[in-house]
């Protein structure tokens, strides 16, 4: 125990004490409620923003800093007790939580005329708290239990402070989240009777991992295993087709909350996908990538294609908030589609922290476009720039960051993420996915210039209501600065995040890497390499250039059977050649394939390798003959 | 200061001054602009002192920032910036051309209430096309190239309180996103084939014998269409002309549309001979076609937006034709006639209080001499009158197209050629002859002189002179070798070269004569016609008058038309499609009648056991459910 691990503790402890002492609001002064709430919303912000600091020379325990052990709660004969601590994944999601929180709160406290105050607080906090227990979880059965406990304050707000047809939509959503988390679990369960948690460090992400990589689970369990946890998980982030639920709680619920659900806990299943998922279980994930590819793309072309036709800005911001979900999954399943290439991942977790803020900024400032405007319907705005400017700032600023415009924190996510998935077939699918950058924009410059170019409609505001709208208030501004500055600083500076994501990839997603790569080496995978590098030549099977990651692995399995080479140019036998052993270098190819008199040079192409030899140096010795590997494609000149 | 510090100092001086008065003095009249002006001049004396002390033979510099790299993507690890040949002559060009058109916004602003908005927004751009400049990667260029996207968005939407600007705005940004979806993928594509993206390594590799692929090159291509307009997506520049006219001249006729064929120029190596084909045909095309719609214009900045289209398509040309050192060219001096044609324009159209339709304007010759005198200097340049800047590039690109034997796309281009002079002619006639037909026009008075000072520097100076350094042998050198004519020297290293090269080739073809002759036949029918036949006393466009069948077709809405048509009746229509599949397959089948469905049979059985039917009960129930199926799942695993 030191003083990071108490000060994790005390930041995950400070909203939910907080939320207790709301359960005496009867007899406290609405001012000192207002404090007491801003202290369980600001504490965690600020201990989060230390432990950034501490982080990198922090002791670390599994790649966990701040680690903390509590066998008392929980049933270690069982393998299940509560660990606390941050690796470099959870890190910035944390802060994000933190952050998001903060504003989140401070949006909250500055609700006026909210029935039971208190009350609204306390459910708040409580939510708050259980989302920082999330990423702070180590053990899996705090990490999903502290989910829960962020869900059920998210059904009471709706419930009771919700909008239009809200008990319809908390019904609705809580058969939706309660049906996924259900999967989930099972998924979990399934893990856990398999034999995984009972290493040194229980039913933990950790302990998962080690105990799978030790093979104690069967290879056929994992797929099942995985997709349990897919289409659980899938279903609490809105994978497509199970979305339906997301647009209409976010429309619905209090902002605070939208602010909290969409921007945070929705990254629930997420994180769990990639802490255990990709990490314990990488050959399920490459089992179901192409699951993960096309319905992520649904989530990208036809949730995007609903977003454009929305009216209502609340629901616009939730289908968005859907269908930047595609580019994450898409990111995880890069891990398997580029054979144990951690880019994805690093992708993901940097989207995920961008996305949480971006759209809580969204949230934030459509209901500060609500409270002057009385509407959410866009087509009866208009023109709002001349009466708040710094709004209309703002919330460009907001639509910029979520469209991934450079010098947002969103943009390192989604370019990491497209670049990763170079590897994928059939090629043309990468531009299907890319086109995200063009649906967001078409839907969110679309919304800026409906509400805040052009001329007041009328519609929603009278002329003479609408010289009345006033700029944005302190009490707006200050979440929204908070929520901005960290896109922005991220974005310019992206290594404040990306070097602990990096990491934590590197230590611990290694061994993960490599199940991935030997998988792609005994079934050669058909890369986009031929179609790519050699247009209109003999396809040859070229073996997957990811498989760089294992390194002198993979050379000598290669080296160890038969390969194939192709041979073209000058030479009087064109065509393939089967090599094996001794036989498989340049000299002899080159004996077999009858090279012509005239020819006096010679390439070997390899992926991401290109050895150009002269053919006289060769035979007299004057250079080293050249090992072949499988997939050589060798042109002589 | 050593290169380094230089290079870093010019990326990051507008960025400062941009937040700084974005931050701070948003409101303010003043400082502001003293801020972005200053800004640019130290940018403008960085890349003087950078250029001068650089090595003619061996024009390069660069230094690093700090980046991120993950898991296998380490591209980005360190952000280089470099500055080569090609981008020595962007980067004087770039800077010298946006200190003359901040100095000329101060003037041309004086009456607007956000200068604060503007002047942080110029500065923005600035940032954002010097990245492009020094950018040494793919990566890195995309980055910039988004930014730049934004900048010219923003200030494009300066007026704001207009609908026209508001959708043009928009359709700027989205039309160079569509471009940027290729440019994306290309460059994505291009680091999966390399393994790099870093232009002086991949220049390299394909020295040493690798492929290039013409898919990569297709798609990097997109991002040249969206940014320089060029056919299919040239819609947005003509309605870019909604921003500022300072704007108009900086960024959509200098500096951000030459991006693209800069960098086109910059990744020559990696174009196969269809990627070149592709570009003449579509860069000629508009150069043709841009040139000729020009005169169905009224308004003086569309017609000028026109004329840009069409002499980027020349510069597109040239590329495709194999001369990107000529297209380099060209870029430089239409960056300094275009400018000058546009803060001609808008020193017209403040004098006229924001009339910008030719028709109402006239006579302004006598009222406005010094703008007069720089439109003339500037339009006989982009006429390609001898020895004027427009004559080494424009006639060049001729000439290299007959050299070539491409007889079509020599003629789309001599084609253009004569749209140029007609509509440059037509242009001078409607607004500085005759007489005034408006208000405005009459009441004209001459710009002050922080808008007439940039049209003596950049029209009369440079447009007569910035060729000059061509002409002859090896031209004017001052300062020890350092100065070429009105150029440093190691910014014409890229061109010299290229130009010396063709100008030989046709000299020994015989063609020098010919080409010369054929020229200012172009020029003198051209001029002369439009003169004599736009000289109107009525004001009214005398092609509309004698023929509104061509000049409807020369107003050339189609492209408008069909895209208009495939997003309301396509697109739009298609997405209320999913939208309402969504409503009622998803939302209603699926999750009322399967999800709620099942709650519904457990939600009646409960009702029998627990006096409660309300909703939330049933939702333990199906979470009683949900778990006996996962444990039927997990006993299914295990067995």
């Amino acid at each position: 125990m030191n003083c990071g691990s108490s000060l994790l503790q005390v930041a995950v402890a400070a909203p939910l004490v907080a939320a207790l002492v709301m359960a005496f609001s009867k007899w406290l002064p609405c001012a000192a409620k207002k404090a007491v709430a801003g202290v369980g919303f600001v504490v965690p912000a600020l201990a989060a923003l230390a432990l950034c600091y501490a982080f990198p020379c922090a002791e670390k325990i599994g790649g966990y800093a701040f680690y903390s052990s509590c066998e008392t709660i929980g049933v270690p004969s069982l393998g299940i007790w509560l660990q606390f601590g941050l690796n470099g994944i959870s890190l910035p999601l944390f802060l994000m939580a933190t952050i998001v929180g903060l504003a989140a709160g401070l949006r909250a406290i500055a609700t006026k005329g909210v029935a039971q105050g208190g009350l609204y607080y306390a459910v708040t906090l409580v939510m708050f708290g259980g989302v920082l227990g999330v990423f702070s979880a180590i053990d899996v059965f705090s990490f999903y239990i502290f989910h829960e406990f962020a869900l059920i304050p998210t059904f009471v707000a709706i419930l009771l402070w919700g909008g239009y047809a809200r008990k319809t939509t908390a019904i609705t959503m809580a058969i939706y989240l309660t049906l996924g988390a259900m999967v989930s679990l099972a998924g979990l369960f399934a893990l856990y009777f398999a034999g995984a948690g009972a290493g040194e460090y229980g039913f933990s992400f950790l302990g998962v991992a080690q105990a799978v990589a030790g093979g104690i689970v069967l290879d056929g369990n994992v797929s099942v295993i995985f997709a349990l946890l897919l289409f659980g998980f899938g279903i609490l982030v809105s994978l497509f087709p199970f979305y339906s639920w997301a647009p209409d709680t976010y429309s619905v619920a209090p902002t605070p909350i939208s602010m909290l659900h969409a921007g945070v806990l929705k990254k629930f299943g997420l994180y769990g996908l990639i802490q255990l998922g990709a990490l314990a279980l990488p050959l399920g994930l490459a089992d179901w990538q192409n699951w993960i590819i096309w319905l992520a793309l649904g989530n990208i072309v036809l949730i995007g294609l609903i977003t454009m036709v929305q009216k209502d800005l609340k629901q616009m911001v939730s289908y968005s908030s859907v269908m930047h979900m595609g580019p994450i999954f898409l990111g995880i399943a890069a891990f398997a589609i580029s054979g144990g290439d951690t880019a994805g991942l690093g992708g993901a977790v940097v989207l995920m922290f961008a996305h949480g803020l971006s759209v809580a900024l969204l949230f934030h400032l459509g209901q500060s476009v609500y409270d002057r405007t009385g509407t959410y319907d866009m087509t009866k705005m208009g023109g709002l720039t001349a009466k708040a400017p710094v709004l209309a700032a703002f919330f460009v600023a907001a639509t910029m960051a979520s469209i991934g415009l450079p010098g947002f924190a969103n943009f390192w996510g989604e370019l990491t993420i497209f670049t990763s998935l170079a590897q994928i077939q059939p090629t043309w699918l990468l531009g299907a996915i890319v086109l995200s950058i063009v649906i967001s924009a078409i839907y969110g410059l679309r919304a800026v210039a409906k509400i805040f170019y052009g001329k007041n409609t009328g519609a929603a505001l009278s002329d003479e209501a609408f010289e009345n709208v006033r700029d944005i208030t302190t009490a707006e501004r200050v979440p929204a600065i908070v929520l901005f500055a960290a896109l922005v600083a991220v974005g310019f500076v992206p290594s404040l995040i990306t070097k602990n994501i990096d990491a934590t990839l590197k230590a611990d997603f290694a061994p993960a890497a490599k199940e991935l790569c030997a998988d792609c080496d005994s079934v050669p995978a058909e890369t986009d390499v031929d179609t790519i590098i050699l247009e209109g030549s003999i396809p040859v099977e070229v073996p997957a250039d990811n498989c760089e990651a294992c390194g002198g692995n993979a050379e000598q399995v290669v080296l160890a059977k038969n390969i194939t080479v192709s041979v073209d140019g000058a030479v009087g036998n064109p065509g393939d050649f089967v090599l094996s052993g001794d036989d498989a270098t340049l000299l002899k190819v080159l004996e077999q394939a009858e090279v012509d008199e005239e020819a006096t040079f010679v390439v070997v192409l390899r992926v991401r390798a290109r050895i150009p030899v002269d053919i006289e140096e060769l035979r007299n010795g004057d250079v080293d003959d050249i090992p072949l590997e499988d997939g050589d494609k060798i042109s002589v000149e | 200061m050593d290169n380094e510090t230089l290079l870093r100092v010019i990326l990051l001086t507008p960025l400062v001054a941009a937040v700084v008065s974005a931050f701070f003095f948003r409101r303010s009249r003043v400082i502001a602009p003293v801020i972005s002006v200053t800004a640019a001049g130290v940018i403008l004396f960085a890349s003087l002192a950078l250029l001068l002390g650089l090595e003619p033979a061996n024009p390069t510099a660069s230094a690093t920032l700090p980046g991120f790299a993950l898991g296998g993507f380490t591209e980005l690890e360190t952000i280089g910036l470099s500055v080569d040949k090609n981008g020595a002559a962007m980067l004087f060009v770039v800077t010298f051309v946006a200190f003359w058109i901040h100095v000329f916004s101060v003037g041309y602003m004086d009456d607007d209430k956000a200068r604060g908005r503007f002047f942080a927004g110029l500065s923005v751009f600035m940032f954002s096309i010097l990245g492009i400049i020094l950018a040494n990667n793919l990566f890195m260029t995309f980055i910039f190239w988004e930014l730049v996207g934004f900048s010219s968005y923003m200030l494009i939407a300066h007026y704001w309180n207009t609908d026209y600007a508001a959708m043009a705005s928009k359709k700027a940004f989205i039309a160079n996103r569509v471009g940027d979806l290729g440019f994306l993928v290309g460059i994505i594509l291009c680091y999966a084939q390399y393994g790099t993206t870093n232009f002086a390594e991949l220049e390299a590799l394909i020295k040493s014998g690798e492929m290039t692929v013409t898919s990569i090159g297709l798609l990097l291509m997109c991002g040249f269409l969206g940014k320089s307009a060029q056919f299919p997506l040239h819609v947005w520049l003509t309605d870019a002309m909604a921003g500022p006219t300072p704007v108009s001249a900086l960024i959509h006729a200098a500096t951000m549309v030459a991006a693209g064929v800069f960098f086109m120029v910059r990744i020559f190596f990696l174009l196969t001979p269809e990627v070149l084909t592709t570009m003449l045909w579509l860069c000629a095309g508009m150069a043709a076609l841009g040139g000729l719609c020009a005169l169905g214009q009224t308004d003086i900045k569309k017609s000028l937006a026109y004329s840009t289209l069409s002499h980027l398509g020349f510069m597109g040309a040239a590329i495709g034709l194999g001369l990107p050192e000529i297209a380099l060219l060209h870029m430089a001096m239409h960056a300094f006639f275009k400018a000058t044609l546009f803060l001609c324009s808008g020193s017209v159209i403040h004098a006229c209080h924001h009339e910008q339709d030719m028709t109402k304007m006239g006579g302004l010759l006598k009222k406005m001499p010094i703008t007069a005198a720089a439109f003339i200097v500037a339009g006989l340049s982009i006429c390609a009158f001898p020895w004027m800047a427009g004559w080494y590039s424009k006639d060049m690109i001729l000439s290299g197209a007959y050299l070539a034997g491409n007889i079509p796309a020599f003629v789309a281009l001599v084609v253009a050629a004569i749209g140029t002079t007609l509509y440059t002619g037509r242009m001078f006639a409607m607004v500085f002859l005759g007489n005034a037909h408006g208000h405005g026009a009459e009441h004209a008075k001459e710009s002050s002189v922080w808008m007439t000072l940039p049209l003596i520097v950049l029209g009369v100076i440079f447009s007569l002179g910035a060729g000059w350094f061509l002409a002859g042998t090896n031209g004017i050198s001052w300062l020890g070798g350092k100065m070429n004519a009105l150029f440093p020297t190691v910014a014409t290293e890229a061109f010299a070269h290229g130009y010396h090269d063709l100008h030989d080739k046709l000299a020994a073809a015989g063609l020098v004569a010919p080409m010369f002759i054929l020229g200012v036949v172009i020029l003198v029918v051209g001029l002369g016609l439009a003169v004599v036949f736009y000289r109107t006393a009525t004001g009214e466009d005398k092609l509309r008058e004698y023929s509104p069948t061509l000049y409807k077709a020369l107003e050339y809405r189609y492209m408008d038309t069909l895209y208009a048509w495939y997003i309301e009746k396509v697109q739009q229509r298609f997405a209320m499609l999913v939208a309402m599949l969504d409503t009622a397959l998803v939302n209603m089948l699926a999750m009322r009648g399967v999800v709620a469905g099942v709650p519904a049979i457990l939600g009646s059985v409960s009702r029998r056991f627990v006096q409660n039917g309300n909703g939330s009960i049933s939702v333990f129930w199906i979470a009683l459910g949900a778990l006996a199926v996962a444990a039927a799942l997990v006993s299914g695993v295990l067995s």
